[in-house]
């Protein structure tokens, strides 16, 4: 079968859906990074597929991926230093041992 | 059976098979792999669609960039020698596929009763100018707005992330006291 607009929506659905089982199950801060990056990767998948079936003179399909991977490089960097910052004062990167605010 | 059709469905499932050894490896390391052979599936997906520059983008900033940050931070805080790291218990996992199942159908059932109608009249799929001069043109449908704002955020965060990965004792205050 040719592959069309629902191929690849229903296969960023699928990605969406494992980054958001993924998020719900680890407990590991860098593992949940990963798994926020995946459900960025099915957006800009999404946007792309709309620009290649439907809306091939607008460049606003292929604009707003390279917006999203700036993003997420933003956020990578942000949370890395977060993750660092947090294990020194703690020596582990388990999500549910860091739940007070202060120092 | 086209040779597009078979690269689309050879990609697909190395994709999936790549994003599902993201949220189910169990050491760290392997995970950041995993990742990385995800966004490359992701990037075929992209030149199967006619997004070259997308494509490279994709490989240049998100496999050479991030995913090589993400394994730096992992071989920093992580013992990658270990084995497992904390799994949460069965029940949680019940419950996430459940709430991940739920939320696919939702989605793929919104998705496929929209019914989004056939293709345009082809065109050909915006290059790397047009995508340029729609980032910096400033008249209606432009992106200019998107484009500074981005460049402030990443900015912002690249000043954020030194500031709080930094040291303790070595940080501006202390500096400026010399």
């Amino acid at each position: 079968m040719h592959p069309g607009l629902e191929h690849y929506l229903v296969l960023s659905a699928l990605i969406f859906c494992f980054g958001v089982y993924g998020l719900l199950t680890r407990r590991n801060l860098v593992a949940m990074l990963l798994c926020v990056e995946l459900v960025l990767n099915a957006a800009a998948l999404n946007f792309v597929a709309f620009h290649r079936f439907l809306f091939r003179g607008d460049p606003a399909g292929a604009v707003f991926p390279i917006l999203i991977i700036a993003v997420a490089a933003a956020e990578a960097a942000v949370a890395l230093a977060i993750v660092i910052a947090l294990f020194r004062h703690r020596r582990n990167l388990d999500a549910r041992a860091a739940d007070t605010l202060h120092g | 059976m086209t040779i597009e059709t078979f690269a689309f469905w050879m990609i697909a499932v190395y994709t999936l098979g790549a994003a599902y050894f993201v949220v189910t490896a169990r050491n760290l390391f392997r995970c950041a792999v995993g990742l990385a052979a995800t966004l490359i599936g992701i990037a075929g997906l992209y030149l199967l669609m006619d997004a070259q520059f997308l494509s490279a983008v994709q490989i240049a900033v998100y496999v050479g960039g991030v995913v090589v940050l993400v394994v730096f931070a992992i071989l920093m805080v992580a013992d990658v020698t270990q084995k497992e790291f904390l799994r949460s218990p069965l029940s949680r996992c019940l419950i996430a596929s459940v709430v991940a199942e739920l939320l696919l159908l939702i989605v793929c059932g919104a998705m496929l009763s929209q019914g989004f109608g056939t293709a345009r009249p082809p065109q050909a799929a915006a290059q790397v100018g047009e995508i340029g001069r729609a980032l910096l043109n400033t008249g209606p449908g432009g992106f200019v707005l998107p484009f500074e704002v981005i460049s402030l955020v990443l900015v912002a965060a690249l000043v954020g992330a030194i500031t709080v990965a930094g040291k303790p004792g070595d940080d501006f205050e202390e500096r400026g006291e010399d």
